[in-house]
């Protein structure tokens, strides 16, 4: 098809991030213009929760990303400690941080599937949710739930741990190291992947980091920028692991940092396993009310920094809050740089979009 | 090369499949905290409407039931909404009384295309099987120590 001509991209489209459209301009077969078409999810996150009391406003502060809830859960536990002015336990602060970790895995898992789907390698696209799947189902032994776990509470952690605890983490470790070595293998080395990946959505990790990304676009373009390094919170500061970065930018980087990022992520949960065993406080308890003041906290999440700010004037409810997610500026800001820096086709637009990995009800909420 | 991934596909064609068939061949899959379908101890409900306070999805509301309950004057028992029940579990780990339970009766399990039975009511919600109780009260509360600011 010759000359310029709107093509509309989604919400229903097997290409698209999650529930989001895109108003495209294209010219021929080259995408000059992508317009994000966002808000069929939104909801009204921070407003419900503004509306529920501190003791089950909690339970709404992860819902609104399925493939990488605990991070969001964990920031949230931490606000509300600062405002409620506890110090949670350390078996509690080991403990978010194997489950923010577990939930990096399932998150980069699920995102191998939508990248393999994208450049039509589907095979090993299913070994990657097995791996999740194995995840899951730990999540399901300690927590109850699969996906929302209602786990990490402010004050520390839920309920105290089951019996053989470490034996088992350390057990799905092993296990989930061995499916993502095959996948890393099946996916990494194969000729077609790099084929379609390399030299494709190619951004710099300082113009990533300028135009508001950050996690693995900014890391796979060569900046080590790291939450857990960087300012660390729970016991990030106590356990040895790396950050590993890209060199070129492309989509093929980021793919590699994040392998890279799950291997690392096994090696944290190893370390903090060890410090998680059964008996002994985990959980401070919090009044019904908390006194005036302010609550913030930055976690590293899958797709980059999460920032929560509470605000609390007392009383029994929250006064504001507010989210800033890290998905929204790779769908506008990098996806503008990158269309308008290199020469991106209908057929790449899918890649690039999974390569920077957004979570379309982040965006909304 | 993609001999590559051929080569780690071949590894996998003589590997056992990792998808069960649920619930011909084997049962839904279930762990000891699983937080499902809830249980409610009439025996034991005040009535107090802690559980309604506390639930984030609105789904619980109370309702009078015929009968003559001691330890509820009032008959006022909790009639809870599955449909909205978002399965947090703060209603069990709220109530002062121990009356709410959860079972391990969850996903296809309560799944139905009739809104309307969603809706349970006291009396039904104390007709659930009490062998599948998972979640108690006393998973949530113990060990708790005080706050230190």
């Amino acid at each position: 098809m010759a000359g310029r001509y709107t093509l509309y991209f989604g919400p229903q489209h097997p290409g698209a991030p999650g529930n989001v459209g895109f108003r495209l301009e294209m010219e021929g077969e080259r995408v000059v213009r992508a317009e994000l078409i966002p808000g069929f999810l939104h909801r009204g996150f921070e407003k419900m929760m503004e509306n529920r009391k501190w003791e089950n406003s909690y339970v709404l502060s992860y819902r609104f990303c399925v493939e990488d809830p605990d991070p969001f859960e964990v920031a949230y536990a931490e606000a509300l400690d600062m405002v409620f002015k506890v110090d949670p336990p350390p078996k509690a602060k080991y403990f978010r941080m194997i489950q923010a970790e577990f939930s990096r895995i399932a998150s980069h898992m699920f995102w191998t599937h939508f990248m393999l789907g994208s450049v039509g390698l589907r095979t090993p696209a299913y070994w990657a949710l097995a791996a999740r799947e194995e995840i899951l189902k730990w999540f399901a032994w300690v927590t109850g739930h699969r996906i929302y776990h209602n786990f990490s509470v402010p004050g520390g952690i839920r309920s105290d741990v089951p019996q053989d605890f470490q034996s088992r983490t350390l057990d799905l470790t092993y296990r989930v190291e061995d499916l993502v070595k095959d996948v890393e293998k099946a996916v990494l080395g194969n000729r077609v992947f790099k084929r379609r990946t390399r030299g494709v959505g190619v951004i710099k990790g300082e113009t990533a980091l300028r135009l508001g990304a950050t996690g693995p676009v900014v890391r796979g373009g060569g900046l080590a920028y790291d939450v857990r390094k960087l300012a660390p919170y729970e016991r990030y500061d106590s356990v040895n692991f790396e950050v590993p970065v890209g060199e070129v930018g492309d989509a093929y980087d980021r793919a590699l940092v994040r392998f890279r990022e799950v291997h690392e992520s096994l090696k944290i949960i190893r370390q903090a396993a060890m410090e998680v065993r059964p008996g002994g406080p985990y959980r401070v308890k919090i009044p019904l009310t908390a006194p005036p003041g302010r609550g913030y906290a930055r976690v590293e999440s899958a797709r980059g920094e999460y920032t929560v700010h509470v605000t609390s004037v007392g009383g029994r409810s929250p006064y504001r809050v507010r989210f800033k997610s890290p998905s929204m500026p790779l769908l506008t800001t990098v996806l503008d740089y990158i269309i308008k820096n290199e020469e991106v086709t209908i057929a790449d637009f899918p890649v690039v979009l999974a390569s920077l990995d957004p979570c379309a009800p982040d965006i909304d909420r | 090369m993609v001999l590559s991934t051929i080569a780690e596909a071949v590894k996998y064609l003589f590997k056992r499949p990792y998808t069960r068939l649920v619930p011909a061949k084997t049962g839904p899959f279930k762990t000891d905290r699983m937080r499902g379908a809830h249980i409610l101890d009439m025996s034991k409900c005040t009535g107090c409407s802690m559980c309604q306070q506390v639930c984030p999805a609105n789904a619980i509301d109370m309702v009078e039931v015929p009968g003559q309950y001691p330890q509820n004057p009032r008959r006022r028992f909790p009639r809870i909404d599955l449909h909205r029940c978002t399965f947090c579990a703060l209603c069990v780990e709220y109530c002062p009384f121990d009356a709410l339970y959860m079972t391990s009766v969850t996903g296809f399990e309560l799944y139905t295309r009739d809104k309307s039975t969603t809706l349970k009511s006291p009396v039904e919600l104390s007709r659930g099987d009490y062998t599948l109780v998972t979640v108690k009260r006393d998973l949530y509360v113990t060990k708790e120590v005080k706050a230190s600011g």
